[in-house]
């Protein structure tokens, strides 16, 4: 039995982390954690959580390292599709944003093309954003479950983000439009 | 010191970028305050917390204990605390050091709340506020400071770190290389493999058993950077999928914390610029 050591560095980055990873309620599905009241731990609570404690979200790990140091880590299958096609990708949509965030204000005209690639492009980024969370923290190989059911869920809020924009932009004035008469400086 | 510094001239460039002045640790912590030549008799007393578990007994929960030392009888820096705490207090702390000089990576720990090299930490002359010492974050404790580094060098071990042709040179000779291309092996070769940055990493805290870790990936561009090694194509290709490279999200603790003073971050932007032109 061998015990991991605490999160005491950079608590910044660890925070979304630790509240999910204490939340008692959290095994079985991601689910769950709606119902359950983040309660405010206490610190010997806290202080005492070890991998031998009751309430983890994911299943605890093997609890040792398989294998000896000179057997080499397997090496995953390429798949340059998630790998370094997704990140090329991701970052032309990243650097994209940025112009057509900027252009219909700086240029004062209202494009409905424009407009509707900034929507695409903001529903693309975000769907990427998320599912990098998602692989992040409901790895496939600790919960295949709870991964699967979390990109579904993933998939079907970006459907709707999509047809509520397309929605938008059709039927009403559309998102530029609509946040240059919010923007009241 | 002067001499020790300028070896970490090749990256010393990039560091205060990414290294606010309160987390001001270079290659050495070097004390800008003149030390005092005759050092009065009252002892400074200092509190050490030191992290404690004992395989021996698997069902009590690790425990930090503390020591207090007179920092006048007590070398600068925190290994030499610790070896202090070990002869003369308590026999059974248990840590890993060997070299004294930063040059091991034996002795990598979790100081302060910062992952470092216990030989290259200045102890901070702050009485009043104690130290608190871990052994790397995330990793499983073989006892007290000593973490279990298994998956760290089987990762190591599956980027193939050496040398791969398949041609001999022309006058069968060595492999030359122009000093250009020895240039880009600077801030690489230098790396011995502490895990200070991996286990500073959260990517790597939440999927070490996927993803690499800044370490393994500085080491993978060392080999990818190589103009002798012939095997650049299989290199990229087996690093190539979601986990391997593409968990970090450019968090940068792993520059931050580097005890050489090297660079993890900028190698793994190189490795992604590499993939995406291939």
């Amino acid at each position: 039995m061998l015990f991991r050591t605490p999160n005491i560095l950079h608590s910044n980055t660890l925070t979304m982390a630790s509240i999910a990873r204490y939340s008692p309620f959290f095994r079985q599905s991601c689910l769950s954690a709606f119902r359950s009241p983040l309660a405010t731990k206490n610190v010997s609570q806290v202080v005492a959580f070890h991998a031998s404690a009751k309430k983890q979200i994911l299943p605890p790990l093997p609890q040792t390292i398989q294998g000896t140091v000179n057997d080499p880590a397997p090496v995953p299958k390429p798949h340059p599709s998630e790998g370094s096609y997704h990140w090329t990708f991701e970052r032309a949509i990243s650097a994209g944003l940025v112009p057509l965030t900027i252009a219909p204000f700086a240029a004062g005209s209202l494009n409905p093309v424009m407009d509707a690639v900034l929507c695409a492009f903001i529903v693309l980024h975000s769907h990427i954003g998320f599912q990098a969370a998602i692989i992040d923290y409901f790895p496939a190989r600790r919960v295949p479950k709870t991964s699967t059911f979390c990109n579904w869920l993933l998939r079907a809020f970006t459907l709707t983000t999509a047809v509520g924009l397309y929605e938008f932009e059709t039927n009403d004035v559309g998102v530029t439009e609509a946040i240059k008469r919010v923007w009241k400086a | 010191m002067a001499a020790l510094r300028s070896t970490s001239r090749l990256v010393a460039s990039s560091k205060p970028l990414f290294r606010p002045a309160i987390f001001a640790r270079g290659y050495a912590t070097v004390d800008s305050v003149a030390q005092d030549p005759n050092p009065s008799q009252t002892p400074r007393m200092k509190t050490f917390q030191v992290y404690r578990w004992n395989p021996d007994q698997p069902t009590e929960k690790p425990k930090m204990q503390s020591y207090a030392l007179d920092l006048n009888k007590t070398g600068p820096m925190m290994l030499d605390a610790l070896i202090r705490i070990k002869n003369e207090m308590d026999p059974t702390l248990t840590f890993r050091r060997s070299c004294r000089e930063g040059i091991c990576g034996s002795c990598a720990m979790n100081i302060d709340g910062v992952n470092t090299l216990a030989c290259l930490c200045r102890i901070p002359t702050d009485t009043a506020k104690d130290s608190r010492i871990y052994p790397l974050p995330h990793t499983y404790v073989v006892k007290d400071l000593v973490p279990d580094l298994t998956q760290f060098y089987k990762q190591y071990k599956s980027i193939k770190p050496y040398l791969q042709r398949d041609t001999k040179t022309e006058d069968g000779l060595e492999y030359r290389q122009s000093p250009e291309d020895r240039k880009k092996l600077d801030g690489l070769y230098e790396c011995i493999l502490c895990a200070c940055c991996s286990t500073s990493c959260p990517s790597y805290w939440w999927n070490s058993e996927e993803y690499l870790g800044p370490a393994i990936l500085l080491q993978s561009y060392r080999w990818l950077a190589d103009s002798r090694d012939e095997k650049t194509a299989e290199r990229k290709h087996a690093l190539d999928n979601s986990m391997s490279v593409y968990r970090c999200h450019t968090i940068l603790n792993c520059s931050r914390t580097c005890p050489k003073g090297l660079n993890p971050a900028r190698a793994i932007a190189e490795i992604k610029k590499m993939m995406a032109a291939h």
